[in-house]
């Protein structure tokens, strides 16, 4: 019971609740993100060493802000799901790292910009979905070819611009008691969000439209306005992932983070969010991030194909959902 | 003439649904060549009863003999095959699909799975046409979503004539039919009587039953109590056996409410209502009866801005506009919907969150909650209220019915609302929590909420009503104040049979 867990005032024998942590999702990805790295680690020597570990954390960090909006928008329930997060953060990173061109000066400005984008994607998805009644799935989809398409204009086919000597740093500097500036970035952003989901009304009033939209209208709580922050909140999430990457790659490209959408989708679900919705939280879904990033880089590692990489991720994924389904079933 | 074996008999029906006996032991014998009516108040289980042969519903215990052969019915397919058809008031049709195609379906005609078109409309048109007086301007071709509510209604039992059944269970089937179009039904069904089938038919409009049916089964708390001829049977007699020699219930209230009118409500238009008016005062509980489906659960939805309607609401004097329950919830308007499950909880969600969704802006600052005093609040109604949980984090589905049902309550009394609205609120509650939240709600009077409840039980209404307003097909067509509001009287006026019914529409006159 991963959200409860915060807050029950636990009354229970030590077995019980070992039994029921391990039960957890949460705690579960984190056991098989552990694994990895010790599997990595004996296959191949180096593998979990410090170095490589603060390396594939530093990589996960991208997929796990841009997770943060993905999750708030699965727990908004109603089949929620954002397709476009991917092109989303792309699009946020090209408006970005064009502003600031290579400038501490215009960090700012260019983050602002790529935010201030971003929650109008965001809020044209929520509005087309509270108010035209179209289905997460569709809306998000279709958005993901208009932003393709808005990338292309804003582009002209030929991404440039730079990202700023600062943002490189966050990200690929030490600065921080020898790790990166951007992984005490994503810790900020994970405690704000899991504040944000337990401790603030727009949280309760999300966990309540997510596991019932009939309950919670008859409750007074406002259903479309809930739904549609989900979804501006999703994209600006995204168009912060998309920055951080650039920070990395310090180039930015046309189709930079294009191919995280699924990713994230994947981390929600690992991290024990439901699908349908209401149940859920970050810390699994930040979890759920490290495990795919790591798992692709052991893959790598053992020199596996990419199909071969992609087909393992599959199978991971519908593995766990079996998995948490069983569960489910058992604490029902 | 010569007795006929019976075509349908059943005995022994039991069907539980949790902790409620909806049948226990119930029977019926229905011959060929009969129209049979099915009564009972609500919840005497004949709609279940009914479901068992229709196969719709399994039963714990039966036995089913038709033509004097044990049979099994175990879905509705076999009961099909057994020339069994079923027409409920709730339509299965398909609203994309034409009016032939629905009329078809299930029995599709055609060979290696290649439906014959032509084939369907050799079919249809005859069930088309002698629907036609009924069903005026429609096409085979028109997809059913077009048609009005009614001549769907007539598609539905078109359906089922389609299939020749020997047995034709309508229940409610005549309900959204007008009187001209019940007419043309009724024709039907005496035709299928005089060729042989029989009908077995429920309705909640008793001069249909009168008219039409030759036999009827009395039911009354999931219990066959008599079977009779219809012809020359006395509304009363009916009553009675209907309601038994029932043991006064005690009613739980004192003096007459006399606060100053709360909740005023003119000309309540829309979905099912057809004309809403109603006082009620400070601290009054008012009680909504009638059989069931009369509009009892619109009302309360339409007054908490669930549905839309039109028509004048006051609180206090004040004129309140039914935008959305959010601005109803502002206004002091609570509402315990009918679906505990669907409706009033948040399964998946912590206990605590259940109890304190509808008032944490009370609570917050700035949009930010505290844990604490989150905590405290769900805490001080699972106190007030004495709901046995485990720990406030448990998921709210982990509770029984009851203790799920005051969490609903909870939830409403913490925004300490001024109008509380109950839609069947001890609906599959135990006996022990009913009580208790019988004490929940005339608290909550006494404190000078007024309440307004609908309930699938008489004697629930008895119990804690100061006023009973019974609702027939949309509309309020009778009161009973105080120590007139017996179950005698609540099923008389349901059925609109003695002085009940005239009370009102003379009051009505005079207003």
């Amino acid at each position: 019971m991963t959200p409860t867990a915060l807050d029950g005032a636990p009354q229970r024998t030590t077995g019980q609740r070992a039994l029921r942590l391990l039960r957890d999702p949460v705690v579960l990805a984190a056991l098989i993100a552990i694994l990895l790295v010790v599997v990595g680690g004996v296959l191949k020597p180096g593998f979990a060493a410090p170095d490589q570990i603060v390396n594939m954390l530093r990589v996960a960090s991208f997929l796990g802000i841009i997770a943060i909006g993905q999750t708030i928008v699965v727990l908004s329930g109603g089949e929620g799901i954002d397709l476009s997060v991917g092109v989303t953060a792309t699009l946020g990173a090209i408006l970005a790292s064009r502003t600031m061109n290579g400038s501490d000066a215009l960090l700012v400005p260019g983050v602002l910009l790529a935010i201030g984008v971003a929650a109008l994607i965001g809020l044209a998805n929520g509005l087309g979905i509270v108010l035209l009644r179209i289905p997460p799935f569709v809306m998000t989809l279709g958005m993901l070819g208009v932003v393709s398409g808005l990338v292309l204009v804003v582009t002209g086919g030929v991404a440039d611009g730079r990202a700023a000597p600062a943002l490189v740093q966050l990200v690929n500097g030490r600065d921080v008691l020898g790790i990166p500036g951007i992984l005490l970035v994503w810790a900020v952003l994970a405690v704000l969000v899991t504040l944000m989901l337990r401790r603030t009304s727009f949280g309760a009033q999300l966990y309540a439209v997510g596991s019932s939209r009939e309950a919670a209208r008859l409750s007074g709580v406002p259903v479309g306005r809930t739904v549609v922050s989900a979804y501006v909140l999703s994209s600006v999430f995204a168009a912060l992932g998309g920055i951080a990457m650039v920070g990395y790659s310090q180039q930015v490209f046309l189709s930079l983070a294009d191919d995280l959408t699924l990713p994230s989708i994947a981390a929600v679900i690992i991290g024990g969010t439901l699908v349908s919705g209401g149940v859920g939280g970050y810390l699994g879904s930040a979890i759920g991030a490290i495990v795919l990033t790591v798992l692709t880089s052991l893959l790598t590692t053992l020199n596996m194909p990419e199909w071969a990489r992609i087909v393992v991720q599959g199978v991971v994924l519908i593995a766990l959902l079996a998995v948490y389904g069983r569960q489910r079933r058992l604490r029902a | 003439m010569t007795e006929t074996s019976p075509l349908v008999r059943l005995s022994g029906v039991r069907k539980r649904y949790g902790g409620v006996r909806a049948l226990q032991g119930a029977s019926l014998t229905a011959a060929s060549g009969e129209v049979h009516g099915l009564l009972g108040p609500n919840g005497s289980g004949k709609s279940t009863l009914g479901k068992v042969l229709a196969g719709s519903v399994r039963p714990d215990a039966a036995t089913i003999e038709i033509d004097g052969e044990p049979v099994r019915i175990g879905s509705p397919r076999a009961a099909a095959r057994l020339g069994i058809a079923a027409v409920y008031q709730q339509l299965s049709l398909i609203p994309d699909l034409s009016v032939e195609d629905n009329l078809v379906l299930g029995q599709e005609p055609g060979r290696a799975g290649f439906l014959s078109r032509r084939e369907a409309r050799r079919r249809a048109r005859p069930v088309l046409e002698r629907l036609a007086p009924a069903l005026g301007e429609v096409h085979a071709e028109q997809p059913v979503r077009e048609l009005a509510p009614g001549q769907q209604q007539l598609i539905e039992i078109g359906k089922a004539l389609l299939r020749q059944p020997r047995i034709l269970l309508l229940d409610e089937a005549t309900a959204s039919l007008h009187r001209d179009q019940v007419a043309v039904v009724f024709e039907i069904t005496r035709e299928l009587r005089d060729a042989g089938a029989c009908i077995l038919f429920v309705s909640h409009r008793l001069d249909e039953i009168t008219d039409l049916c030759d036999r009827a089964t009395i039911l009354r708390s999931g219990e066959t109590v008599a079977a009779t001829a219809v012809a020359g049977i006395e509304p009363d007699e009916i009553v009675r056996l209907m309601v038994g020699d029932v043991q006064a219930v005690e009613r739980d209230h004192g003096a007459r409410p006399t606060g100053p009118v709360r909740l005023a409500v003119r000309g309540l238009v829309g979905g099912a209502l057809r004309g809403v008016d109603l006082e009620a005062r400070a601290g009054e509980i008012v009680g909504l009866g009638g059989l069931q489906g009369q509009g009892q659960s619109e009302l309360l939805l339409a007054l908490f801005g669930a549905t839309s309607s039109t028509g004048e609401v006051a609180i206090d004097g004040d004129p309140v506009r039914l935008a959305s329950p959010r601005s109803a919830a502002a206004r002091g308007i609570a509402l315990v919907p009918g679906d505990r499950g669907s409706q009033g909880t948040l399964p998946p969600r912590p206990i605590q969150e259940n109890l304190t969704i509808t008032s944490l802006r009370a609570r917050s600052r700035a949009g930010l909650l505290s844990g604490a005093r989150e905590r405290a609040a769900a805490q001080s109604m699972v106190e007030a209220l004495a709901i046995k949980i485990g720990e406030l984090g448990d998921p709210v589905s982990s509770l029984s019915g009851g203790n799920a049902q005051k969490v609903v309550f909870g939830k409403w009394l913490l925004t300490e609302p001024v109008v509380v609205l109950l839609d069947d609120p001890t609906k599959g509650v135990d006996v022990g929590a009913k009580a208790e939240i019988y004490r929940i709600i005339r608290r909550l009077a006494d404190a000078g909420a007024t309440v307004i409840i609908n309930s699938s039980e008489d004697r629930e209404l008895v119990t804690v009503c100061d006023r009973v307003l019974v609702m027939f097909e949309g509309a309020i067509h009778a009161e009973l104040v105080g120590d007139e509001i017996t179950e005698e009287r609540l099923v008389q006026a349901a059925l609109r049979i003695g002085e009940g019914a005239q009370r009102r529409s003379g009051a009505e006159e005079a207003a």
